[in-house]
């Protein structure tokens, strides 16, 4: 582009330039800046200089200062729940709901009659509520609910209840999620099966491989872009996850006082509120964290990714 | 393998809803092919060869009519027991693996009734008797000597060199590279590591009291070599795909993906992978229609080599009757799913059946007048084309001329007369554009490019050998 016309492409890229800056970069940077900030209340913007304690007492070395003693609790939950439950939900959930709408997709795939309706039916939990959808599993797996009826069961799922472990929790958790997780992905497998020739397949067939080996050496490989895309996506979202817990719970624990349901983002949510502008730094601490996390996944699926997706089939 | 088809027919039903009236792709395909031929099904786009060749396959299923192989009836085994090769049209090379994953895929799958050794003892026996005999050693010393650069050795091919020479698999190859760097050309020194370590496999074997012989085959409970149905090992697949490599002369790109070849190469590939599981028959889908005029007349000489190479029977398909009659040894003209004729390609040229197989064939396509038969002399408007007696009642017929048929001669009193309008000069021939009342297309002559040719009114002699007469209605050939 020529140095005369330069300005003109500025003016008109201005527009989303402005609010990518005001709302995106400014934030993020800003999020970065409060971490470090000692002693910071968003509310009168007063701060006395940089430090790392906010970090360490996210991370429990220290005792978070300048707090009150009910507010200790969440923070101590971070490393001690947010963090485990954070990665727990993301590699249970993740793959287990991939190699599900792989498999699901396939199937949809390689029927005849009625390909759209199924395509369809499987679609619609993706333009629910995911909050209703929690909201919904929670009357199902509750003490009186259809799980429990159809598998003879007596356990407490959801219920605010001593009975009521950390694992039963996470087995709703976990179902919930991946119900919610699949649409969206065995959309975008059907598309993808769907422009895979079929000529692989003739030719696979006449090479006498199994229909196992078809999917394993012609189908997987050959659909490697839309699964890399799917799983960076959904390793994103699964770090993100909180709103099945706030809808399923409505508290980050099983009990009333407890955090041991807290995932990162529901931490980063709760510090915002707390402690009358004065935790937002944890926030912030949390959301650095939480940034890192993502950054660094997403870093090793590209690498991976290089070796093993294979572009234009 | 000799195939036998028996009236073979496919319907793809109508469907009302659409409109969609009940279409016969073919009909009553009856053919025999002997053992080794190469046959071309010849046939405008359309005309059902695509999916005769597709049911010989087992992808398509027929409606009725049956497939043999040899004696066996496979119309009812499904593809993956065939035992066939299929070259697709478009390749269809799995674009994510190797070249040599590719070749090597159908052998993955393959299961034999062979005996059960132990792979790295065989080929270390290989490499010994390479070193233990006078004339491999004197080879592999060339080979060396060749192969070296400012005294370094080169290793890729000197590597390849072994593959080739020695049968050596690819991993084996490699690790004789290593002992010649190793034990620095002292081939007592490779020998005797090579009986050491065979030594200290079969301890480790007879440790867990597997028995195994000296040269690496597993022995049964009567201390026999057995057989038993596997699959095959990874060094005989290097094997084979180096050897199917070489035959179809790809060995140089093993290794690249098929987006990095060429479309003649991708095309070897194609039916490298088709050969490699030793198929009893092999399929070729338009194998030449995505490759450029000259590499298709170098590959379709390519694929008869390595049919007469490999001697297994071949069924092509193809729209381009030059190809068919190239390189065929029978050819099947078809169209709207019937076959028209079927012959050597020479026989179909000089002796076509009917209108359809005259005009499918030869370039530039036969000449086409109405003509008559009157009192026992053939006539294109009032002009007697020849003297030759027709024994034939008086009716009107549709006449063929091939282009080479017409002699320039004034004086002849039989003959034709045409209105020249162009003259293209192709160095070897002259190719005459004229028009004439009776015919409604142009027709095009070739003479040598010796005669001189006035444009406008020029009457020729033809030559009864290549002058057909058809009937009006039925266009059936009329013999004369």
């Amino acid at each position: 582009m020529n140095e005369k016309n330069n300005y003109k492409a500025w003016i008109y890229l201005a527009p989303s330039l402005i609010l990518l800056v005001v709302f995106a970069l400014y934030p993020l940077i800003d999020t970065f800046y409060i971490s470090f900030l000692k002693d910071y209340n968003y509310l009168t913007g007063d701060s006395s200089g940089f430090t790392l304690e906010n970090y360490e007492a996210l991370f429990g070395i220290i005792p978070a200062p300048d707090t009150i003693a009910q507010l200790q609790g969440p923070i101590n939950a971070f490393f001690e729940y947010a963090l485990p439950n954070t990665l727990l939900i993301t590699f249970v959930t993740v793959p287990i709901s991939i190699a599900l709408a792989l498999i699901i997709a396939v199937l949809i795939n390689s029927i005849k009659v009625c390909q759209r309706f199924f395509q369809t039916l499987f679609f619609t939990p993706y333009v629910t509520n995911i909050i209703a959808v929690g909201m919904v599993f929670g009357v199902i797996f509750s003490h009186t609910g259809l799980f429990n009826a159809i598998f003879n069961l007596d356990k407490y799922w959801v219920e605010n209840n001593p009975e009521t472990t950390y694992w039963n929790a996470m087995f709703v958790i976990f179902c919930d999620i991946i119900w919610y997780q699949l649409p969206f992905k065995i959309l975008i497998f059907v598309a993808g099966l769907q422009g895979i020739g079929k000529t692989y397949y003739d030719a696979a067939r006449i090479d006498s491989a199994s229909k196992i080996k078809q999917f394993f050496k012609i189908t997987v490989p050959l659909l490697s872009p839309q699964i890399f895309y799917i799983s960076i996506t959904s390793f994103i979202n699964g770090f993100k996850e909180y709103q099945s817990i706030a809808g399923l719970f409505n508290r980050p624990g099983t009990s009333g006082n407890s955090y041991n349901l807290y995932t990162v983002v529901y931490f980063i949510y709760d510090q915002i509120n707390a402690g009358s502008g004065h935790n937002v730094r944890y926030a912030c601490c949390g959301a650095v964290v939480l940034f890192l996390i993502i950054l660094v996944f997403t870093l090793i699926q590209f690498y991976i990714s290089k070796k093993r997706v294979h572009y234009g089939a | 393998m000799k195939i036998k088809i028996e009236s073979l027919t496919k319907k793809f039903p109508s469907n009302e809803k659409k409109n969609i009236a009940e279409t016969i792709a073919v009909s009553d395909f009856n053919l025999e092919i002997n053992d080794g031929e190469l046959v071309a099904l010849l046939g405008p786009s359309g005309c059902g060869k695509s999916t005769t060749l597709y049911m010989i396959s087992g992808l398509i299923e027929p409606t009725s009519g049956k497939i043999y192989f040899g004696d066996e009836d496979v119309t009812d085994l499904i593809s993956e027991k065939r035992s066939i090769g299929f070259v697709f049209q478009n390749y269809a090379l799995y674009p994510h693996m190797n070249i040599f994953k590719n070749i090597s895929f159908p052998l993955t799958n393959l299961k034999v009734n062979d005996y059960v050794y132990f792979p790295k003892i065989v080929f270390l026996l290989k490499i010994k008797k390479v070193l233990s005999e006078e004339s491999s050693r004197n080879k592999l010393e060339e080979l060396i000597k060749e192969n070296t650069l400012e005294k370094k050795l080169d290793r890729y091919k000197l590597v390849n060199a072994f593959k080739k020479e020695f049968k050596l698999s690819l991993k084996y190859a490699n690790k004789f590279y290593t002992y010649i760097l190793k034990f620095n050309s002292d081939y007592k020194a490779i020998i005797k590591y090579i009986d050491e370590t065979i030594l200290k496999i079969r301890k480790a074997f007879s440790l867990f009291k597997i028995k195994i012989d000296e040269n690496g085959y597993f022995l049964n409970k009567d201390s026999k070599a057995f057989k038993k149905v596997r699959k095959l090992y990874r060094c005989e697949i290097d094997l084979l795909v180096n050897d199917i490599a070489r035959i179809v002369k790809i060995d140089e790109y093993l290794y690249r993906k098929p987006s990095e070849l060429s479309g003649g190469q991708q095309q070897r590939v194609a039916i490298a992978r088709a050969l490699v599981k030793k198929p009893k028959v092999l399929l070729l889908d338009e194998p030449l229609s995505n490759l450029d005029a000259r590499l298709r007349i170098e590959t379709r000489e390519e694929i008869k080599r390595i049919q007469k190479e490999t001697g297994i029977t071949t069924i092509f398909v193809t729209h381009d009757q030059d190809e068919a009659m190239a390189i065929s040894d029978k050819m099947v003209v078809m169209s709207m799913g019937e076959i028209q004729q079927i012959g050597e390609p020479d026989d179909i040229y000089r002796n076509p059946k009917n209108l359809f197989v005259a005009k499918f064939l030869g370039v530039p396509p036969i000449n086409i007048y109405d003509g008559e038969i009157k009192n026992g002399g053939l006539y294109i408007a009032h002009e007697k084309i020849t003297d030759k007696k027709i024994n034939i009642d008086d009716q009107k017929v549709i006449i063929g001329i091939r282009p080479e048929a017409y002699l320039l001669d004034d004086e002849s009193k039989e003959g034709i007369t045409l209105n020249i309008k162009k003259i293209y000069t192709s160095g070897r021939d002259l190719t005459l554009i004229a028009e004439h009342p009776s015919s409604k297309d142009e027709i095009k002559i070739i003479l040598d490019s010796e005669h001189s040719v006035n444009m406008g009114n020029n009457k020729f002699r033809l030559l009864t050998s290549k002058l057909y007469i058809f009937n009006a209605k039925t266009e059936k050939r009329v013999e004369f």
